[in-house]
């Protein structure tokens, strides 16, 4: 695997959110705790609410527009909802946040 | 590790007794005389009701009570006492809750020979200021900590205090390790053992036991730890901290020593809730012949042993 | 006999020789180099023998006695300048050793933060008994004051330490809570209060900018501003590998010695073993993996077959008292699930972390009893499907125990302890009950369970359903989220009567069940505290929705709305034409708004700082249409240009939205001032409306118009302008003290009636204190967060990176 280097994870509030542009679409970079990100599609299959801009809580996130909640180790949407987001390989090292080069590609788009 | 000086040739404390209530009064349930058998036998003959006696008197406080001159004062066995030569006493309840599970009264003799001290701290205002103490021949010492106070987290008494834990401080006169160290230094202590005393109400209240080489209170000391939150639902404690003139430290991070209720002396408190006191009795740890193994009970239940022997 | 040489004589390379002596005494002829004047003793004991708990003696590993019967030749306080590998020869300062295996266990030093002042004298590191000695010689000095830089493993212990030796100690962390890397928020925030209760100040998210001191160190200077008298300044942010004597050995380096798995680095003749090695991209700090590189490395140097891996790690903090536990991962994972445990009354956090039915990590705080068993399932893996369910509870909990949470209530001995807070175990509870208090309220009368702070209510309750069996029903009061059995009335009144000051806190003192609540509670507790503890809480934009956290509207297609503030409905040219400017520049869409006001529609997020420096400019702020607080003062034009107006309502309007604007409130709160009985500004249906009469002011509140459509009710009537603003001010507090999260006004008032409202606001003394607090939480609150925005974060409105414009690969 390549790594992309997306910068210190600082950068991110704990339990907050960044967004990268990608070819793939726009991906929400999800800080969880004090060394925890995942990275996953920013937008909401329910009414394509900016899921970055939701709460997050445990490893999770409450989409702003309508509150379907994702696991974000997974993508479902949890409880009565019926959804998924797409999830991307995400690592730290060193306080930097590495996203995984080949699953954001122009390819991966095609 | 010190070579163990195996003949004690003065010990500060000469006698330990446990009194424990039986219906309305407290009687006499184990006690280390000594030579004295004159005093042994004046205590065993002898009882308290609530607020009678130096014993009684710690059960109706709710609190540890120094005695420094029996002579006019409420002590019962003053005669006796005069002729075994001691001459002040310490008593320290043991409350589970609201429940008296006994009273631990200790005599010293000779003090202007003996080095050493029993203080008993008390909350005042957020602050641990000296109630008592019993210092021996320590007289500089005993002037230095009746102007000393400790807030939470400092020196033994605070560090007792904040955490609820008996703690064991070595070398206290080496010249740093201590707060009072350069008194307790020239006064000759080395280790002090300090334990909170819990006792009903508010107010809390912190023992000390500072040893000197010289006139010990004891060549070994040890803090057993019997929470439920650290050794599981199991009636067991382990042993935390400990240091032993013979043995050297007793304390091993990765393989505590653990005993169960009713194994050994230490058990035997474990399951009886009651102070210890063993006397003349060869065998006991490291070869020892007397002991003393005093339970604290805190948050409803026996949270940790401290034992010394000599 | 082959030449064995050892560089460093620490706690990897001391078990090292254990294991070579003990298995084969002859195989070598052992010379130890050390720089420190003595031999191998258990440096993760130097913090007791800090305190005082313990003295250097008792953790002396191995004394001369233990190197001359093993005939290891010591060369103790000597320096190793070089090591040249085409001679096999290691040179000390007295002079050349050769080798035929070299081992390297030079360990690691500290790391200084190059701040000014960092090599001032009294800045040490703990590293070793010298730093230890300096630290107590300092300690010495009644009424000495010391600075930890660093909240990890060793800078707490060091506080601890020198907290009971006397010393005032302030300990500096940089990130939001204690040994962030091992514990999460909860049990940092217990350790923290621990450690508080022993007199140490801790401070969170505190930056050190520099350390001020002539000839030797004197205070720290933060980077907020704060200065702190210090006489000694403890360096404890971490270590870095002890490794140049292998570079300039040219042995191949990553971060430190680059060994493989048998410890052999590039060099077939010589090894690394302890801190000084890097593994499979791995560092090593704790003791454990350093045993296990020792033993693998005995083993090597005696030509036999073993391997080094890296596993799970386990953390204790050796402060007397503080029992806390943290193992595994919580970092990375799939599919994972949190159990939690909280006893608020005990101080007790338990939490594990469980993947693929495997427990993969554990922290706890003030119950470590089951920390080894726990240990031992991350270790090994082992699959705990069948005792999910319990296994928070323990080992002494499995084999059969049922799930049933009243099975668990009926199993508990009649001495259990019930509610911690008074002391009432199972037994009085179910006598209670078969007394005949069957229910909550009449077991909290004669029991006084569960009367105090609450947590134990679910447990009363399971009682009562144990014990009366079907002649109970459990009543339905709604809790707050998923996370709490409490009601949100619950936890405003918890908060208050325990002074819970931080979100933390609230989740472990009141039991939550989460590790760090959900999108329910979150915006709740982020208000509640905010709102009682106006100085001590800092507001968490996380908690926030969106447009709270960014200070704008959201809309459908993901753009935002952008809303001036215009008090009192009135506005001007010159501020008319920078909001058409803006509209220009950015594309905005423009509306004039039912509160007289002015929305720009369309903004896209990174554009916000811009459009917002641009009405700042102009002089205008933010008009919070966002927020759950005071969104705008409607007006008439009032007796300054109507022929009815009896008053100047507009006047009042500005003065009101001047004095209420920015303010914080459990639903958003709009006002109305009509110059008369006509009630032009529509005063009648806002939350708080004031009509003008020819007498005075009436003031009317609880009015709505929205999907519930509702007239005010009459508050109270004052005759001058001052008494209206007072009793306004007045009524926004109260509500801002008392009523659940979004509820309106109309829906408050419902609940606690208008009588009671009333009493409070009219009551001067009251009233007044009111009024004193809301200015209080208005120094805190009422500031244009556009321009601190613009100001402080304008990064990130922008995205973190934007791929798209790269090359292709």
């Amino acid at each position: 695997m390549s790594w992309i280097d997306l910068g210190p994870i600082d950068e991110i509030p704990v339990r907050g959110a960044r967004l990268v542009k990608t070819h793939v679409g726009c991906i929400g970079l999800f800080r969880t705790a004090e060394a925890e990100v995942f990275a996953a599609a920013n937008k909401c299959p329910h009414k394509g609410g900016p899921l970055s801009e939701g709460i997050i809580h445990g490893q999770k996130v409450t989409c702003p527009l309508h509150n379907w909640v994702f696991d974000l180790n997974t993508g479902e949407a949890q409880g009565a909802d019926q959804g998924r987001i797409e999830t991307y390989p995400v690592r730290l090292e060193d306080g930097r946040v590495l996203l995984d080069a080949e699953s954001v590609s122009r390819r991966s788009a095609a | 590790m010190e070579v163990a000086i195996d003949t004690p040739v003065k010990t500060f404390i000469e006698v330990t007794e446990v009194w424990v209530p039986e219906g309305e009064k407290l009687v006499l349930a184990e006690g280390n005389y000594g030579a004295l058998d004159g005093f042994e036998e004046a205590s065993r003959r002898e009882s308290f009701a609530r607020d009678e006696g130096l014993p009684g008197k710690a059960w109706a406080e709710a609190r540890p009570v120094v005695l420094k001159q029996f002579d006019g004062s409420y002590f019962k066995r003053t005669e006796a006492a005069k002729a075994a030569g001691l001459t002040s006493a310490v008593a320290i309840p043991v409350f589970d809750g609201d429940t008296l599970k006994a009273v631990l009264v200790v005599l010293c003799g000779d003090d202007s020979e003996r080095t050493g001290a029993i203080e008993v701290w008390a909350e005042t205002d957020g602050l641990l200021m000296l109630d008592d103490g019993y210092y021996g021949a320590a007289k500089h010492f005993e002037w230095v900590s009746q102007h000393t106070h400790f807030p939470a987290g400092q020196g033994l008494p605070g560090g007792v205090w904040s955490s609820k834990t008996p703690i064991l401080m070595r070398d206290l006169g080496s010249g740093y390790r201590f707060i009072r160290a350069d008194s307790a230094g020239k006064a000759g202590l080395t280790t002090g053992l300090g334990l909170p005393v819990p006792v009903p109400g508010k107010r809390g209240y912190i023992l000390t036991l500072l040893s000197a080489r010289g006139t010990p209170i004891a060549r070994r000391f040890e803090i057993w730890d019997a929470r439920s939150a650290k050794v599981g639902k199991a009636n067991d404690a382990i042993l935390i901290d400990g240091i032993c003139a013979r043995e050297g430290a007793l304390w091993d991070e990765d393989n505590p020593r653990r005993v169960t209720a009713w194994q050994g002396a230490i058990g035997r408190v474990l399951g009886t809730g009651i102070p210890l006191v063993e006397g003349g009795k060869p065998g006991l740890a490291a070869g020892y012949d007397s002991m003393v193994a005093l339970p604290i009970h805190q948050g409803g239940e026996l949270s940790h042993i401290v034992a010394w022997y000599l | 006999m082959q030449k064995l040489v050892v560089i460093g004589a620490g706690m990897a390379s001391g078990r090292l020789l254990e294991h070579l002596t003990e298995t084969d005494p002859g195989a070598y002829e052992v010379t130890l180099f050390n720089a420190e004047p003595r031999g191998n003793y258990n440096r993760i004991m130097l913090s007791p023998v800090l305190s005082g708990e313990k003295s250097y003696e008792e953790i002396v590993t191995h004394d001369d006695d233990w190197y001359a019967a093993r005939n290891v030749t010591c060369r103790f306080g000597e320096k190793v300048t070089a090591v040249d590998r085409a001679r096999k020869v290691v040179i000390g300062e007295n002079g050349e050793v050769p080798y035929d295996k070299l081992v390297f266990g030079t360990g690691s030093s500290a790391f200084i933060i190059p701040c000014p002042g960092h090599d001032l004298p009294g800045v040490v590191a703990f590293r070793d008994l010298e730093d230890t000695a300096a630290m107590t010689e300092a300690s010495g000095t009644p009424g000495a004051r010391a600075v930890v830089i660093g909240g990890g493993l060793l800078g707490l212990e060091a506080a601890a330490a020198l907290r009971l030796r006397g010393m005032d100690v302030t300990v500096l962390h940089l990130s939001g809570h204690l040994m962030e890397r091992q514990l999460d928020e909860a049990a940092g925030y217990l350790l923290q209060k621990d450690l508080e209760k022993r007199g140490i100040t801790v401070m969170t998210r505190a930056s050190t900018k520099e350390i001020r001191g002539n000839g030797k160190v004197e205070s720290v200077l933060l980077e907020d501003g704060t200065v702190l008298p210090a006489d000694i300044v403890v360096m404890a942010v971490g270590i870095r590998p002890q490794v140049q004597l292998a570079k300039d050995a040219g042995l191949d380096m990553g971060r430190a010695i680059k060994v493989d798995a048998r410890m052999r680095t590039s060099d077939p003749d010589v090894f690394a073993v302890g801190e000084c090695v890097e593994f499979e991209g791995n560092l090593f700090g704790l003791v454990a993996p350093l045993y296990d590189q020792a033993k693998v490395l005995a083993r090597t140097l005696l030509a036999e077959e073993d391997a080094f891996k890296v596993k799970q790690l386990s953390t204790k903090l050796k402060v007397t008292g503080c029992d806390l536990f943290s193992a595994g991962d919580f970092a990375e994972g799939d599919g994972r699930e949190d159990i939690v445990f909280r006893d608020p009354a005990r101080g007790i956090y338990k939490r594990l972390v469980i993947e693929n039915d495997r427990l993969i990590g554990a922290v706890m705080y003030g119950d470590t009893a089951d920390s080894n068993w726990f240990f031992g399932l991350i270790r090994d893996g082992e699959d705990i499907a069948d005792m999910r369910e319990s296994l928070i509870f323990g080992p002494g909990f499995q084999g059969g125990a049922a799930a049933d949470p009243l099975s668990a209530v009926a199993a508990l001995p009649p001495e259990a302890e019930i509610c911690g807070c008074n002391g009432v175990c199972k037994g009085r509870i179910t006598q209670a009950i078969e007394g005949g208090a069957t229910d909550l309220g009449a077991v909290r009368a004669t029991t006084k369970a569960s009367a105090s702070c609450g947590t134990c209510t679910g447990l009363v309750e399971q009682l009562l359903a144990v014990t009366l069996g079907d002649g109970y029903a459990t009543p339905a009061a709604q809790p707050m989220c998923g996370c709490t059995d409490l009601t949100h009335e619950d936890v405003r009144r918890l908060i208050k009567s325990q002074e819970l000051k931080s979100q933390p806190a609230v989740w472990q003192e009141l039991g939550w069940t989460t590790p760090n609540g959900c999108h329910v509670c979150r915006p709740a507790v982020n208000f509640y505290l905010l709102a009682d503890w106006p100085l001590d809480y800092q507001d968490d934009p996380q908690s926030r929705f969106v447009n709270e956290r960014n200070h704008a509207n959201i809309q459908k297609d993901g753009t935002y709305s952008v809303m001036p503030r215009m008090f009192g409905g009135m506005t001007d040219a010159s501020e008319l034409r920078a909001i058409a400017d803006a509209a220009d520049k950015y594309g905005a869409v423009v509306k004039v708004t039912g509160g007289q006001r002015i929305d720009l529609l369309g903004v896209k997020k990174e554009d916000l700082p811009g459009i917002w420096e641009d009405l700042n400019n102009a002089g205008m702020v933010s008009g919070h249409a966002y927020s759950k607080g005071l969104r705008t003062v409607k007006t008439c034009v009032g007796s300054d240009w109507c022929r009815f107006g009896t008053q100047d309502s507009t006047g009042l309007g500005i003065k009101l939205e001047k004095r209420l604007w920015g303010s914080w409130t459990p639903h958003k709160v709009k006002l109305a001032v009509s110059g008369c009985p006509r009630n032009c500004a529509e005063a009648t249906c806002k939350d708080i409306g004031i009509v003008c009469v020819d007498s005075g002011y009436q003031i009317g509140v609880g009015g709505a118009a929205g999907m519930d459509v509702k007239e005010v009710e009459r508050l109270t009537e004052v005759a001058t302008e001052e008494e209206a603003i007072d009793m306004t001010v007045a009524f926004v507090q109260l509500y801002r003290e008392n009523a659940k999260y979004l509820d309106r006004p109309y829906k408050w008032i419902a609940k606690v009636g208008l009588d009671w409202v009333r009493e409070q606001v009219v009551d001067p003394a009251t009233r007044a204190g009111l009024i004193e607090r809301f200015d209080i939480s208005q120094t805190v609150y009422q500031k244009d967060p556009w321009a601190e925005h613009v100001a402080e974060r304008r990064a990130r409105y922008a995205p973190l990176a934007d791929l798209t414009l790269e090359a292709a690969e």
